[in-house]
């Protein structure tokens, strides 16, 4: 882990289904995790609109992730496909306004996957460190 | 070419294949729509400068859906009427098409990459231009230099929605631009990037390039060149081009099998 002083705000946006009980396992189980995160229960991945992303963004997040269930899983059928969609080609856009696309963390965690849910959120928060504040609010 | 148009159009009429055709007129030296019907002069008919065809059959199908209606259009008009009808907001089906390839100078004066209808009945279809000086300039800068590039940009914006209420294919009635979730009322300029960003995204999967978007802008934001970047990333992810094809629904309301991302793009 880096530490370069800097402590970033990073919003995640979890599936009621497997995102947010993986993360509800990582907190049993007592993996250490940063505490950087602020976390949003949400239906399913697919209910997230691209809006509340950019807006957080504009709002001062440094970074913001994404947690559904995986490819397949998606307790809604095909909800995750259109996750999958949307953000990849959110990420391509904020590239091409010039905002770092790895402040945008996209992936799949399960119930059962306590230990990838610390692995997932604990390099997203050093990656988001290592990019520094949010672009668009410095001054 | 003016003339084989001019032919098309009387045929179309006097043979009773069209009960109207929606073409562009001088009037007293302004250039507007104008819908020609049997026996109407055909001297004032003018194909330059283009103008949005898409909301004008939009209004004339609402006003009267049982039109048989012949429309002279270029490849940007083109591929908005097929995109409008893919959104069931007007429909093909007594709609015959005029197609008129650019000629190079009006390509030119457009930076369009497409200049011509899927299908041409008048003109040659001509190669279109690769990237504007502007685009090369831009999308060769490092994150960085484009965040300046597009916050100097967007610092001039004075929120008057041309952008919006000059695209063909900004259809929702009740536009997220105007919510106060996202963009508050009063603020000027809008804060970056949300209000460019969010229309943007919106636009990914719609854009036909018509350029209409910079030429309502009061402020010379260039806005196709952001356009075009966002059509190339599209298309780099999907394969697709906004309407090229009227059968193809937009990948991003279908699902992975359906429509998949290209494998080492994602």
């Amino acid at each position: 882990m880096i530490d370069n002083g800097f402590e970033p705000k990073i919003l995640a946006f979890c599936c009621n289904w497997c995102s947010y009980a993986g993360a509800d396992l990582a907190g049993v189980s007592r993996l250490q995790m940063p505490p950087n995160l602020r976390v949003i229960r949400v239906m399913c991945s697919g209910r997230v609109s691209v809006e509340w992303v950019i807006k957080a963004f504009s709002s001062g997040m440094d970074g913001v992730m994404v947690l559904g269930c995986h490819i397949g899983d998606c307790h809604y059928i095909d909800g995750n496909h259109r996750t999958k969609k949307r953000f990849v080609l959110l990420g391509k856009l904020l590239g091409a306004l010039g905002i770092e696309p790895d402040r945008l963390c996209l992936d799949w965690v399960s119930a059962s996957e306590g230990q990838k849910f610390q692995d997932v959120v604990t390099k997203f928060t050093s990656r988001v460190k290592e990019l520094g504040p949010n672009p668009i609010v410095a001054a | 070419m003016i003339d084989k148009v001019r032919q098309i159009i009387s045929d179309l009429l006097d043979r009773g294949e069209a009960d109207a055709v929606l073409a562009l007129a001088n009037e007293h030296g302004n250039v507007q729509p104008y819908l020609y019907k049997k026996g109407d002069s055909l001297d004032n008919l003018v194909l330059w400068p283009k103008y949005s065809m898409g909301p004008i059959v939009q209004s004339i199908q609402n006003a009267d859906p049982a039109l048989k209606l012949a429309v002279v259009v270029r490849g940007c008009d083109d591929r908005a009427l097929v995109e409008l009808a893919k959104r069931n907001q007007i429909s093909l089906f007594n709609v015959r098409i005029i197609g008129l390839a650019c000629t190079e100078a009006e390509a030119k004066e457009c930076a369009c990459a497409h200049p011509y209808p899927r299908s041409i009945d008048v003109g040659d279809k001509i190669d279109g231009i690769v990237s504007s000086d502007e685009l090369a300039e831009v999308s060769g800068k490092d994150y960085g230099g484009r965040l300046q590039f597009w916050k100097d940009a967007f610092a001039r914006c004075i929120k008057c929605y041309g952008c919006r209420n000059g695209c063909p294919l900004c259809i929702c009635e009740d536009c997220v631009l105007e919510d106060d979730a996202w963009v508050k009322a009063g603020e000027i300029p809008p804060p970056f990037p949300i209000f460019h960003l969010i229309r943007a995204y919106h636009l990914s999967d719609k854009c036909v390039e018509c350029g209409e978007c910079q030429s309502s802008c009061p402020m010379d934001i260039p806005l196709t060149s952001l356009y075009a970047m966002i059509r190339e990333e599209f298309s780099g992810l999907f394969d697709y081009m906004p309407g090229a094809d009227e059968d193809r629904k937009s990948p991003l309301v279908t699902s992975l099998e359906e429509e998949p991302i290209r494998e080492g793009t994602a």
